[in-house]
This record gives structure tokens, sequence and C-alpha cells, in this order.
């Protein structure tokens, strides 16, 4: 489905590189982690992968369902099924959950040939995509994060996910800011999501996620590169040792340069 | 052979006479005041500090005559410009003449009036009141007003009355062969304990160059409340010159809204004038402006007395070679005490080549007041419009709708539910673009 080779790039107009040579494929069916230290490129690769204009990509391609999208803007990604639950969901004073989710389903309905929804439809629709990750009605009335507390923006990300059903989901630490109540209701949300024809990519720096999105596979990302993978038990190690000491590891194993 | 040089005054744009006919005494004595004060006043010119920055170009590049001999079309039916909600307590001017089959006033309390002033004329409110607290200082456009005007809406209510319906002053503009002058007047007396809602509005029914110089007077007795919006769309040629003015007395509200969408040039001067303690009052704006068009605000909150409220938003988006300037004044005069004044003049930037000036202007006399102003000019956020654009929006409709919801705001305060419609339509148009 995704397959990354080489990824090279820096921000727009300036010579810092922040990945440097990412390879990462995804499949239909799978859940994959992407851990790694502060500062690492975790969000950089969300944010190239979904189209910021922020960032140029000097080298390397990205295929989505063998198709290059590094030239597509954001939304054209959207359209094909590309979704980013971001790390810090902006504020958007003004205009409401609906109307966004109402404006954005239908444009991809649009560019996907299929029927929009009329107001009264998609309100039915929505109405029913509450309930996956326990959302109140008024919410839908709210000025997309505006004064939300820091779960409830994580929160309205996976609601977002949820009715725009994307093939793939980047979810760039969706963990921070909620609490262990908060953190298995949009756990279980986001397994409700889950299924063969789509795919998923966690970014996470605690393994604590990891618990109850139980994923296929897990890379570490160091320096803007995935420098291991491997399945769960990979996690369990960083957990327990910290980054420090696998970094250390690879450069003696002469894995990382 | 000598010549004396004359300085330009507003009737170096006029072309002809200014008479106006007008029956009643109160209006003859108005028109004769103006018509000294216009000869003895100067046209602004960019060294007086009010007009620094405005253009004034579309008036004085041009000479304006009166209505009668500019040869004006027919005003035809403007039928879609009536508010569902106002269909009988609507007055309309046409080119700022009465025009009484096209107005509907059967459904109003008893006793209120709201109708042609020049039927008015002995009306002791018109005569005590008309002409009275619009002495706009050194200025050649009230004035010009008190000139030329003939026909004006005049509302009063009595005592404890309140309109349900809001009333609909309707200023149209039409098409002519001459650019032409209009001086829509617009009296309104509200007794102790007073209500109502007016919505004035100035449309251009084409696009030609014609000059609206309207002048507002609203004189709010102890306990009246009043909900004004004024909404600006006039043909994209024309230049517009407001004179704005209201008086309030105790426990009176006063909530002013203005819309500017239309003209080529725009200058507003409103001014609430604080007459008692314990008011409460709002001057909020919103300007949304592209092309070549020039808005100019400048605004007055005059306290003078304690314990007085007062709030401004003043809201301005500017697209391609527009421009706009805002000077917002607050008064606060030595004895005025407990003034709690709110002042924001937020600018949004859509082009490179639109202009923005802004100034608030405190002064403030008395020490135990709590006022504060901020004025913004910032460019679309581009992390909110990734944001959109990540979700499937284009970039371009991503933007639109952040210009939307910014202006979205201002228009929420209408109250007139077709109002609101009305100019979330208007806000639409000015955001889409192709
Ligand atoms: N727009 C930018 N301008 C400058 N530096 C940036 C920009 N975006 C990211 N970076 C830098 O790139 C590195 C990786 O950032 P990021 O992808 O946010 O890391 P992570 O999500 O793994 O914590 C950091 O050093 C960060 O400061
Ligand atoms: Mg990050």
């Amino acid at each position: 489905m995704l397959e990354i080779k080489n990824l090279h790039a820096v921000v727009e107009g300036e010579d810092i590189e922040i990945l440097k040579g990412v390879n990462l494929k995804v499949n239909a069916g799978e859940i994959h982690a992407i851990m790694g230290p502060n500062g690492s490129g975790k969000s950089t690769l969300s944010k190239v992968v979904s189209g910021h204009p922020e960032y140029e990509v000097t080298e390397g391609e990205i295929l989505f369902n063998g198709e290059d999208i590094t030239e597509l803007d954001a939304d054209e990604r959207a359209h094909l099924g590309l979704f980013l639950a971001f790390q810090y969901p902006v504020e958007v004073p003004g205009i409401t959950n609906r109307t966004l989710l109402r404006e954005a389903y239908n444009t991809i309905a649009r560019a996907n040939d299929r029927e929009e929804l009329d107001p009264l439809e998609f309100e039915d629709y929505i109405e029913s995509k509450l309930d996956v990750i326990n959302m109140k009605d008024e919410f839908l009335n709210r000025s997309i994060n505006t004064g939300f507390s820091g779960g409830e923006k994580k929160k309205n990300e996976i609601f977002q996910m949820a009715v725009l059903n994307p093939v793939l989901s980047f979810l760039d630490e969706t963990d921070s800011g909620l609490d262990i109540d908060a953190l298995k209701v949009v756990s279980e949300g986001v397994n409700k999501i889950a299924n063969d024809e789509n795919a998923i990519v966690m970014i996470t720096h605690y393994q604590r996620l990891l618990n109850y999105i139980k994923p296929d596979f897990v890379h570490v990302m160091m320096d803007g590169r995935i420098i291991k993978s491997g399945d769960i038990s990979l996690a369990e190690e960083l957990e327990a040792n910290g980054y420090d000491k696998m970094e250390k590891e690879l450069a003696l194993n002469g894995e990382a340069q | 052979m000598s010549e004396v040089i004359q300085k330009e005054t507003m009737l170096s744009f006029i072309d002809g006479e200014i008479n106006s006919n007008a029956d009643s005494v109160a209006i003859r004595a108005i028109n004769v005041r103006g018509k000294e004060a216009l000869e003895n006043t100067p046209f602004p010119t960019r060294k007086d500090e009010e007009w620094r920055f405005i253009d004034l170009n579309t008036i004085k590049k041009n000479s304006f005559t009166a209505v009668s001999e500019a040869n004006a079309v027919d005003v035809g039916d403007i039928s879609n410009h009536y508010l569902p909600e106002a269909l009988n307590t609507r007055l309309v001017f046409v080119n700022g003449i009465y025009n009484e089959e096209l107005s509907s006033i059967s459904d109003l309390p008893n006793h209120v009036i709201v109708g042609n002033m020049s039927e008015y004329g002995d009306h002791d409110a018109v005569k005590e009141h008309l002409g009275t607290i619009t002495n706009y200082e050194d200025d050649a456009f009230a004035p010009f007003n008190d000139a030329a005007f003939e026909d004006a809406a005049f509302i009063y209510l009595p005592e404890e009355t309140s309109v349900e319906a809001p009333i609909h002053i309707l200023n149209v503009f039409t098409d002519a062969d001459k650019a032409f002058y209009a001086t829509p007047r617009l009296l309104f007396v509200g007794e102790m304990y007073s209500k109502a809602t007016i919505i004035e509005e100035h449309i251009g029914l084409a696009n030609n160059l014609y000059l609206n110089v309207p002048v507002t007077e609203f004189r709010l007795f102890a306990g009246a409340h009043v909900h004004h919006a004024r909404i600006q769309r006039d043909s994209k040629s024309a230049a517009h010159v407001s004179r704005p003015i209201a008086m309030i007395d105790r426990n009176a509200e006063y909530h002013s809204y203005t819309i500017c969408l239309g003209a080529k040039l725009f200058r507003n001067d409103p001014r609430v004038i604080q007459n008692a303690a314990e008011v409460d009052f709002t001057v909020d704006g919103l300007v949304l402006i592209d092309g070549d068009q020039i808005a100019d605000t400048h605004s007055i909150m005059d306290h003078r007395f304690p314990h007085g409220k007062s709030h401004q938003l003043h809201k301005v988006v500017v697209n391609d070679n527009a421009h706009s300037i805002f000077n917002g004044k607050i008064f606060v005069a030595k004895d005025a005490q407990k003034i709690d004044s709110f002042q924001e003049n937020r600018n949004l930037l859509l082009s490179e080549n639109g202009k923005v000036n802004t100034k608030p202007q405190l002064e403030i006399f008395a020490d135990d007041v709590l006022c504060s102003h901020g004025a913004t000019i910032g460019h679309l956020n581009d992390e909110e419009v990734f944001y959109l654009h990540s979700r499937g929006l284009t970039e371009q409709k991503s933007r639109e709708l952040l210009v939307y919801a910014f202006a979205l705001e201002s228009v929420e305060s209408m109250e007139v539910e077709s109002v609101e419609k009305l100019l979330l339509e208007e806000v639409i148009k000015y955001t889409t673009r192709d």
C-alpha cells in the first residue's frame, strides 16, 4: 500500500536535512508503530507523507498503491485515502467540526466518484460515528479544537479519522495528552476502525499505547532514519533500556553511522 | 487683473446650485445652516490629520449633479431587497428621494412614527432634535447633507413602546447618465424605555458613479434600547461618506454594526456620545474590500459620564489593491470614572498589495477606568490552512473557509435572521474567487 524509499527531506528553502533516507513499507491490514527520541524526525515523516508544504523532498519517493505521490497536493493525497492525526491539532475558530467534516467528506467522495451526502444524510452518518469514541452531539457544533483540552483535541483527530474512513492513517503521538480512561476509549476506537483493507502507522514515544493497539511491526527512528525494525518485543526492549542504549549498541555493530 | 485664490470646498465638485424645496420650516432651517457652513469649510486634504491616508480622488476628480439633472433610470422592481421580517415596516428612498409606493409602514404600534420627515416637519421631536447633535467639526460632508436634503427618514418612538419588527430603511441608488449626489438623512428619536431594531441599507442597483452622503442621528432617552445595523452595498464605483451619530442617556443601550461591502471610496465617521451615566454601546464594524476599494473608519466613542460600558470590534479583510484605514478614538472625560471600554481592530490581509493603516487613539482624563485596545494585522495562518487542506479541501477552499470564519462573528450580531443570511451570502461572494 505504502512504500517509502530512501526518502530525504529538507525544510523548504533551507539546507537542514531532517529526513535522511527513510525506508518503510506498509501493507493493507497492518498496524505499524514508529518510536524514537524527540527530534528524530517522526512528525516530519508524517507531514512529508501528508504533503505539508513546509518540507521539500530532495531524494527518494513515496509510493501509494504504486503511484508516486511526492508531487501531489495535500488534498489530493487525502482524496487517495491518506490521513494524518496531528501531534498538535490546530485550533480553527469560527469553523465547526461539522462544517469541516461535511466539506471534507463530500470533497473526498466527489474526488472518488462516490455519492455526496446531503445535510440530512450526513447528519445520520456523522451521528453513527460519534459512538466510535464516545463523543457528545454538541461537540459537532464547536469550533474545530477551539478551547479544547489536549485530550479532546486528540480524540477529535480520531473522530475525524472515523468519519473520513481513510485507507492509511498516520497517528502522530495520539497518546500524548490523554489520561488513561481517554487512552482506552481512543484505542478502542482505533481498533474498531482498523480492518483488513486499511493500515495504520502510529507514532509514539512510549510503549503504553501499544498495549491497547497491537502493532504488527515496530520501527525505531533516530536522526532522520529508521534504524531498526522488529515486532512488539522491540518496543519492550526500548521501554526497558531506553533509546541511548540502543543507539550505542547499533553504533558498535556498525548499523548506524 | 487680480484673482483671489479660492480654497476648494465641497461645492467645487458639485455641478449646479444646491436647491432644496422642503416645506418644513425645520428642514429649511437646517438647509440654510448647511449652505453657510459649506461655503466656509475647505474640502479636506492630505495635510489634515484626520484625512492623511485616504485618497479622495473618487470625489475630487469628478463632479456631481442633483439627481433631477442626472437622468436617472427608473428604480424598477426591488422586492428582492425587502426583508421578510420588515415587510410592513419599510421606508424606501430612491437616490435619496422618498418613494411612497415602494414603502410600507402598516405594521406599527400606536403612536410610533416611521415616515418621510417632510410630512412630520412640525413634529416636536423634529423641531427639537433635527441637526442638534451632528456637529462634526470643520467638516464638509455633514453640512453638505444639511444643505441638500429634502426628504428624510423620521422614526419616533414614544415612551415605553417597543417595535417588534425591524424597521428597514432601504436606500437604493439607480443607474443614471450623469454622476449625481444623494443625501439620505435619518432622524431617530427614542423616548424613555423605547425599543427598536433599525436596519439601514445602502444598495447600488448598478455600477455607476454617484456620491452618497448620508447623515443619521440617533437620540436615545433614558432606558431606550436600539440595535442599529448599517449595511453598505453601494455601487463599486460610488463614493460614500457617512456621518452616523448617536447621543444616549442614562440606562440606554445603543448597539451599532456597520458592514462595508461596496463603494469605491467609503469614509465612515461613527460617533457615540454618552449624555448621562450608566450606558452601554457598541460601534462594531466589518469591512470586506478588494479591487481598488478604499474604506476608512474614523470613530469616536465619547465617554462623558461615569459608568459607561462600550465595545468596538472592527474587523477588516483586504484583498487585491484595497486599502483600509481605521482610527478609533476613545475619549474619557475627567469625571467619567468606572468606564469599561474595549476596542479591537483585526485586519486580515489576503494580498501583497493590500494596505492597512490602523491607529487606536485613547484620550483618557479619568483615573479609574478600564480601557483596553488592540490592533492586529495578519495573514491567514499557514498551519490552519494546512489543517483543512490535509483533510481533503483544496487550498483555495481552505482559505475561503478561514476568511468566512473570520467574518462570521460580526455577521452573527445582526439579530435579524434574513439580514444574517444575506450577509453570509455576501461573505461567501467575497471569499469565493475564481
Ligand atoms: N519547519 C522546521 N524548521 C526547522 N526545523 C525543523 C522544522 N521541522 C522540524 N524541524 C527539526 O527537525 C527535527 C525533527 O523534528 P520532528 O520531526 O518534529 O521530530 P519528532 O517528531 O521525532 O520529535 C527537529 O530537530 C526539529 O527541530
Ligand atoms: Mg513529533
